[in-house]
């Protein structure tokens, strides 16, 4: 715009020596607030008018989603292997060294940092509160854990892989007897 | 108005603006500096010097505070008396009222400066503040508007410049949702009980809190800036047209959006929805301001090379115009289901506050500075590298917590092809973070250091400045008020009264419709539904979590999105939270929610987690909280305290008021004997605190 274009579009006002010109809104600007108001208008239309899912019915709707690849995985990975495999495992050092490393990130704060045990039972001695200490047992024991007894379920929050490393660990440190050990609870499992 | 022609010689009052100008400089380095300490506390908590009055969840309040309500407040003042005085041609309406105004309003930072180190606060965002001081902001600002609307009556001249649109709407709006906003009940000289409970308190705080950003960060910031913008650049304002649209679409449309911080939560669909359509309706009124602050520099575009004021103006209206375009999107349901929660968030906040907030007051202080003390600026290479430092300053800050937002929310949200977490462990999403949070510390280092410059120079130019001037006088004699009102928004503009009523009514449309139906909410609850209250000392340690600030970085809402369910268990039901006061849904999942962690681990777990989260969770950074186990509660105010929930409308019996404390009692002995055997080394801890608060964190999601 040149001087005196603008001197044209001046308006009388002034105000402390601020002057006004007066220029028409820009049009694209004007297209965005129109464009907004059309969305809005169509938005509350498809949820209010015709029928649009409400919050509840959207969230069913992915969680059905998600339930399903949780049965698929189910179905096909359901590859429970056998107590004697497990044992095979134990000579396995990179899995017992990850299920270490594991146990001392999740499981620390109420075994101790040996399976000594703390707010939690004390894991490297023969007593037992739940099962026998197989390896089978200790995984079914971690993926579900004793919730009203503090103990998590860790099925959601543990990759199966690595429930079954730290599972390995336990196993691997029976019979340590680690400084501060807890006294025995549950039953003596020879 | 005869008395006008007699007194043709007018004085401005410019001694109350250049206290305001010193204020918000003492105020704005205090407010920096305890933000820096709280972004150092997130990459490195040990920066508590495990001090409670120094926790984050202590002085992340302090900092908000002081940012907006000092350093933001005091600007405001400042600019609102100085710009008004020569639009109005005259000097302020009363001498003493600015001058109760000024001490009072430094008194009331003072106490928040105080108290909210120290703990008491209302853990409601940008609301903390307890009820005696509450009360006197509202004295307060009452004496302002009087002061302004003062000013406006006994006016020279005839027509209201948008300036002053902007500082009506923001004074009459601030009131209302202060008032509105605050009305609770007191149990104690520092505590008090809001009478909204559960969505109520949500709703009602969320519409304060988005207003308090629209009508105190917004509004009179625009104002300011269609004052000195055209003032500094020399030039006419772009469009006068403009200004009446986007300033009524904006006044009319803002005060809806306050939904959109809770969206995706248990809040009605209906209100998210107004929420989220609001806030993209709100898009083109925003860049209204912003298209007419640009243009009007048009013409003068040179000056942004050399001029540093300019700088700071130019660059602060662009940050206002990317900020006001982030806003709508990020009230999009969906991209608010990964923003929400997260450092993005912060980043938006920051982006508008550093760069349109601080810049804007920036630029105007280093406008009015050598003006107020006729005299020049010390130094323009100083005030240039304040531009530059600072500017890098807010970069690195915005994009750091773009990345640590964005990154965090992914992770949260990524479910694997067998329908499990990805990451289901919280801490592991924390500990990647961690090095964008240092990043950000030093974005806000620069920003610090920017301003420190900026304190130099002007305390420099101050000193040098001549001394003994006389205020400067303003020949009035040929101003008159018999200018031709003009027709349709021209007639508007020159009846003060009719044009503030106008704002109003367009604030309280959107306020009204929101609101009210919101306050039966729990009549209709379903009886089958509803919750038991807290027992007492469920409900202690429920107070000593609002006063610890737990929400700064824990929320409580389990949102209806299937990776917050699969992590967090059910979705949060409105029921669950209809005795909460206040309301604690959050807003920032800097630790996980608490919805449902009751329960999830043994007593013996929180105890030592609070004690030293560390202990539990290696590399977390919560702040560790070792005095709740020595500090003994307070029994007695239970009574109290659920005689006052009672009359709010929770169903306790007589009996259990009147017992509130031997209640209490019992159940902290259960509590604590049960500890006690697991570890014989804890007799210390009967009757403490952190009794209380585990008894409360046990029953979140229990009842
Ligand atoms: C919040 C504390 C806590 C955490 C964390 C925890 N546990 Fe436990 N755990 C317990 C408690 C308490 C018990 C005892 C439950 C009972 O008494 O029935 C227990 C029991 C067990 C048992 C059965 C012991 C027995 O004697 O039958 C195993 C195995 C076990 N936990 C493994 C783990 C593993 C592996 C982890 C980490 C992935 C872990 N726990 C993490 C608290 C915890
Ligand atoms: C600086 C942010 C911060 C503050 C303030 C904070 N927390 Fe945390 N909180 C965390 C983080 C991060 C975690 C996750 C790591 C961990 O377990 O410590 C966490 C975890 C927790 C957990 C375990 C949640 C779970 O499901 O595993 C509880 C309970 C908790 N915090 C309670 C509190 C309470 C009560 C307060 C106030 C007294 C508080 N927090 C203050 C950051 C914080």
């Amino acid at each position: 715009m040149n001087q005196s274009n603008e001197n044209d579009k001046l308006m009388d006002h002034d105000y402390d020596g601020i002057q006004e010109l007066d220029n028409p809104l820009p049009g694209w600007w004007l297209m965005t607030f129109y464009l907004s108001i059309i969305f809005a208008i169509g938005y509350v239309m498809f949820y209010y008018v015709f029928g649009g899912p409400n919050s509840d019915q959207e969230l069913a709707a992915s969680m059905e989603k998600i339930e399903l690849r949780r049965a698929a995985v189910a179905v096909t990975g359901g590859d429970e292997k056998d107590e004697s495999v497990l044992v095979a495992l134990t000579s396995d050092s990179t899995k017992i060294e990850a299920g270490q490393k594991e146990f001392l990130v999740k499981c620390m704060a109420c075994h101790g940092n040996q399976g000594q045990g703390l707010i939690g039972p004390n894991l490297t001695d023969e007593y037992w509160i739940h099962g026998d200490g197989s390896i089978t047992n200790i995984i079914a024991m971690v993926n579900t854990g004793v919730p009203e007894k503090g103990m998590p379920p860790w099925k959601d929050l543990i990759q199966p892989d690595m429930i079954e490393n730290v599972a390995l660990y336990i196993y691997s440190i029976k019979g340590t007897n680690p400084p501060g050990a807890k006294p025995p609870q549950g039953n003596k499992i020879e | 108005m005869s008395m006008e022609n007699n007194q043709s010689r007018t004085v401005y009052d410019d001694d109350i603006v250049k206290k305001f100008i010193y204020a918000a400089l003492i105020w704005g380095a205090a407010a920096f500096a305890v933000g820096l300490l709280a972004a150092t506390q997130l990459a490195y908590w040990q920066a508590n010097f495990n001090l409670e009055w120094l926790t984050f969840s202590r002085i992340r309040p302090l900092h908000t505070n002081a940012a907006i309500f000092a350093f933001g407040g005091n600007a405001i003042f400042a600019g609102i008396y100085h710009s008004s005085q020569r639009l109005l041609k005259t000097r302020l309406y009363s001498d003493s009222l600015s001058s109760i105004h000024f001490w009072g309003w430094q008194l009331i930072i003072l106490a928040a400066l105080i108290t909210l180190p120290l703990g008491f606060s209302q853990s409601k965002e940008y609301a903390e503040l307890e009820w005696p001081i509450d009360i006197a902001i509202t004295v307060i600002w009452v004496i302002f508007a009087i002061n302004f609307f003062g000013t406006i009556a006994v006016r020279r001249v005839k027509h209201l410049y948008v300036a002053l649109w902007f500082y009506i709407a923001t004074i009459l709006t601030v009131a209302v949702l202060h008032v509105v906003n605050s009305i609770e009940i007191p149990v104690s000289y520092l505590q008090s009980y809001p009478v909204y409970a559960g969505v109520q308190d949500a709703l009602v705080q969320w519409w304060y809190g988005h207003n308090a950003v629209a009508f105190f960060l917004t509004t009179p910031f625009l104002g300011l800036m269609y004052y000195y913008i055209p003032k500094a650049a020399n030039r006419p304002i772009y469009s006068y047209r403009l200004s009446i649209v986007h300033f009524w679409s904006l006044v009319f449309i803002y005060i809806w959006a306050g939904p959109h911080h809770l969206l995706n939560s248990a809040l009605p669909d209906w209100a998210q929805t107004l929420g989220m359509v609001f806030s993209i309706m709100l898009w083109a009124p925003s860049w209204g301001g912003m298209i007419n602050g640009l243009l009007t520099l048009r013409g003068a575009w040179h000056k942004v090379r050399t001029d540093p004021i300019i700088k700071f103006l130019a660059v602060a209206v662009t940050f206002y115009g990317m900020s006001t375009f982030e806003g709508p999107l990020l009230s999009i349901k969906s991209v608010n289901s990964l923003a929400h929660y997260t450092d993005w968030i912060i980043g938006h906040v920051h982006g508008g506050t550093l760069g349109w907030n601080g810049f804007l007051t920036f630029g105007m202080i280093y406008y009015l500075v050598p003006k107020l003390w006729n005299t020049k600026l010390y130094s323009q290479r100083l005030a240039n590298n304040h531009f530059w430092i600072g500017f890098f300053g807010i970069l690195i800050y915005y994009i750091s917590m773009w990345a640590s937002g964005i990154t965090q929310g992914l992770m949260w949200q990524s479910i694997d092809a067998n329908g499990q977490l990805a990451y289901p462990d919280f801490v592991e999403t924390v500990i990647k973070i961690v090095p964008l949070y240092y990043a950000r510390a030093i974005g806000g280092s620069l920003f610090l250091i920017g301003f420190i410059l900026m304190l130099i120079n002007m305390w420099k130019t101050i000193s040098l400045a001549p001394k003994g001037q006389d205020e400067q006088q303003v020949d009035m004699s040929n101003i008159t008020m018999d200018e031709v009102a003009g027709t349709g928004h021209r007639k508007l503009e020159s009846l003060g009264a009719v044009f503030t009523v106008l704002v109003f009514i367009a604030i309280l449309v959107g306020s009204i419709i929101e609101i009210v139906p919101t306050l039966a909410i729990h009549k209709y609850l379903p009886d089958a539904n509803k919750v038991r209250p807290y027992t007492p000392l469920e409900q202690a340690g429920r107070d000593i979590y609002v006063k610890e600030g737990c929400y700064t970085c824990h929320s409580q809402m389990i949102r209806k999105l299937d990776f917050d369910v699969i992590r967090y268990g059910e979705a949060s039901k409105l029921e669950e939270s209809m005795y909460d006061r206040p309301f604690q849904w959050g807003s920032k999942r800097t630790g996980p929610d608490l919805a449902r962690v009751g329960g999830k681990y043994p007593d013996m777990w929180h105890y030592r987690h609070m004690i030293d989260p560390r202990e539990i969770t290696p590399k977390s950074i919560m702040p560790a909280y070792p005095w709740l186990d020595n500090k003994k509660l307070d029994y007695q105010i239970l009574r109290r305290k659920l005689s006052v929930m009672k009359r709010l409308g929770v169903p306790y019996d007589d009996e259990t008021v009147a017992n509130a404390d031997i209640i209490a009692e019992k159940e902290s002995l259960e509590l604590f004997n049960a500890l006690l055997e697991q570890d014989p080394s804890l007799e210390n801890i009967k009757d403490t605190q952190i009794i209380a608060l585990i008894s409360y964190l046990q029953s979140l999601g229990k009842k």
